[in-house]
């Protein structure tokens, strides 16, 4: 079994239809219209203990609506949901004390209050022992620069700042599972980078199972092994970052510089030309049919050249493709959402 | 800021009993013995009542506020019991202005306005305990009115109906035995009755001490039967809440 089971979760939004007019208004208060909007569609996955998932879709694909479910606030339409044993809706309390959560796009600290106030607040509030909070805090000082301001409160806080002391303080009570919702939502890149560092330390250190949420594919690059990728409330990725390069980050682009500007180039089948600028030509082909030593070696032996590079494409463009239809997975390793898919796929250690 | 609440808080009860006291002064002129109750009592009972009425004061659009802006989600994120949090936040109000508000404004009154001692040593302390019991009704028929925000979002008519209701019916205002008998008996088949009216009677020495048990029997009653309503509906809140914003 493992730490966390999402089986069959479904969430349904209730809208309110309103009418136009001065008809429609009265008619909307006497016979209240809804309409269902299914933001999570019958989702299946499982985490074991100590990995960090990535979790990311397109905007409104209903990531923040999965996470408010794993984190209890928030009622499942039907299915299920395993914490260690613990339904995080049914045992709330219980379950709050084993997870820390962390969402970007909103604080979860006292605004009034100065940073310290917030951390002494939630010690009493999680009971947390006199050593071990001394030990955090100066843990997350180190790593995260908190003491800087320390004495402010929240609401004057910068958004990379506040960021930084929300992470701290859902990390305070050391718990079990962590949920990250965009927590590099509008920082700067050195700001990201610290906090991606931080998260793999936590990780590695006190074996802490984490779901992480954003929209940088760098973030996911860098810290997770595994991603699941959830568009329109279904999930059409389960697995992991290398297998998504190695299945479809298979065109490479050769970048040449010529001695001199060419108008036309001989190329061999199954070599593209997608882009030319001064000297420079851009090259694709795909890594399974052609050899790119074989290539070099025949436009050197053809033309004068000063540079060459090869790169390979970037997850985000793949990512990209994807949101966009471009990718039709195969059910070999998308999976069909209806089979559990970290059986399918052995998972990372 | 603190400060000015403070000062206002306390010369707004000694305004309400003075205006109140003033009125009452002036409708016995015309017939000196109303319902065969003296001046002096009635006086004591408006006394009573206000200043009750200072600490029993509660807030009204804590949860609202907290539905509304979806910021319940970092209270529901922490393992504490989110009623028992609402509980104590007012409760620690209460008792603030327990210690700031009602303190200076007792002594003022009992000076300005010849406060009646309470009719006995027992009574005084069965009004003590009688106006503990007053708080936890209110508080249990508050709860139940601001759970509803949790389906209208906006609350404010609710608190207002309530507000009204609670100042005519629970004896804040009026005491109820100048109501119309039949309104006073349908005052008796309702909670409201339980909040001020019956701790003030009891201090009055209005109740027979055969009946003081009753009274509080049915005291303790009302906030059971509240308190279960409140508990059914935080029950269904819990399903219904939809977290706002991203
Ligand atoms: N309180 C709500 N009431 C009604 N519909 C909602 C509510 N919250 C979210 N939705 C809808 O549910 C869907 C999923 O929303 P959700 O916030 O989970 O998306 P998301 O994946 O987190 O998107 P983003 O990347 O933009 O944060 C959206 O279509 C949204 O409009
Ligand atoms: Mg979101």
């Amino acid at each position: 079994m493992s730490l966390i089971e999402v089986r069959d979760l479904t969430k349904d939004y209730r809208l309110n239809v309103k009418k136009r007019g001065l008809l429609g208004a009265v008619q909307s208060l006497l016979v209240p219209e809804y309409k269902l909007k299914r933001a999570v569609d019958n989702i299946n996955f499982s985490i074991e203990k100590g990995e960090m998932v990535g979790f990311i879709g397109p905007n409104g694909a209903g990531k923040s609506t999965t996470v408010k479910m794993l984190t209890g606030i928030l009622s499942p339409t039907s299915g299920s949901i395993m914490m260690g044993g613990l339904s995080p809706h049914k045992d709330r309390k219980k379950n709050a004390s084993r997870i820390g959560a962390v969402f970007g796009q909103r604080t979860q600290l006292w605004w009034d209050l100065p940073v310290a106030d917030t951390y002494d607040l939630l010690r009493y509030i999680y009971r947390i022992p006199e050593k071990k909070f001394e030990q955090n805090m100066e843990m997350f000082n180190d790593l995260l620069g908190i003491q800087e301001f320390m004495s402010q409160p929240v609401r004057q806080l910068s958004l990379g700042q506040r960021m930084r002391a929300d992470i701290a303080a859902a990390l305070l009570h050391d718990p079990e599972i962590v949920f990250f919702d965009e927590p590099t939502i509008g920082l700067d890149v050195v700001a990201k980078e610290k906090i991606r560092e931080f998260i793999k330390k936590i990780n590695a250190e006190k074996n802490t199972t984490m779901l992480f949420t954003t929209h940088d594919m760098l973030d996911i690059e860098k810290t997770c092994k595994r991603m699941i990728i959830i568009d329109q409330g279904t999930i059409i990725y389960n697995g992991t970052v290398e297998q998504i390069k190695e299945r479809y980050g298979r065109s490479r682009t050769l970048v040449a510089e010529f001695a001199q500007k060419l108008d036309r180039i001989d190329l061999p089948a199954g070599v593209e030309l997608i882009d030319q600028k001064d000297n420079k030509k851009y090259l694709k082909f795909n890594r399974d049919e052609i050899q790119v030593s074989g290539l070099i070696a025949e436009l050197t032996s053809k033309y004068n050249i000063l540079d060459l590079t090869v790169t390979e494409p970037e997850v985000e463009a793949i990512i990209r493709e994807i949101y966009e239809g471009g990718i039709d997975f195969d059910k070999g390793i998308s999976g069909d959402s209806k089979k559990s898919l970290s059986e399918q796929y052995c998972v990372p250690c | 800021m603190y400060r000015v609440d403070y000062f206002a808080g306390v010369i707004n009860t000694l305004v309400m009993i003075f205006v109140n006291i003033a009125i009452w002064k002036a409708i016995y002129e015309a017939d000196d013995n109303l319902g065969g109750v003296q001046l002096k009592v009635v006086m004591t009972y408006i006394a009573l009542a206000f200043l009750m009425q200072c600490i029993f004061v509660m807030e009204d659009y804590f949860i609202e506020s907290k539905v509304t802006s979806g910021l319940i989600s970092s209270d529901l994120l922490k393992p504490i019991s989110f009623r028992a949090y609402v509980f104590s936040y007012n409760v620690g109000s209460s008792v603030f202005r327990v210690l700031m508000q009602l303190l200076p404004t007792l002594v003022i009154s009992i000076f300005l306005f010849k406060l009646l001692p309470p009719f006995s040593t027992e009574m005084g302390i069965l009004f003590f305990f009688s106006a503990v019991l007053g708080y936890l009704v209110l508080y249990c028929l508050n709860f139940i009115v601001w759970m509803s925000s949790f389906w209208f979002y906006y609350t404010f008519s609710l608190v207002t109906i309530k507000d009204a209701l609670v100042m005519v019916l629970s004896g804040a205002l009026i005491p109820l035995w100048f109501l119309p008998q039949w309104l006073f008996n349908f005052v008796k088949l309702t909670p409201f009755e339980s909040i001020f009216f019956t701790p003030i009677s009891i201090y009055l020495g209005q109740v027979p001490a055969a009946d003081i048990k009753t009274a509080i029997i049915k005291q303790v009653a009302w906030i059971v039967v509240l308190a279960l309503a409140g508990h059914l509906l935080w029950n269904a809140a819990k399903h219904k809440l939809v977290l706002q914003g991203g």
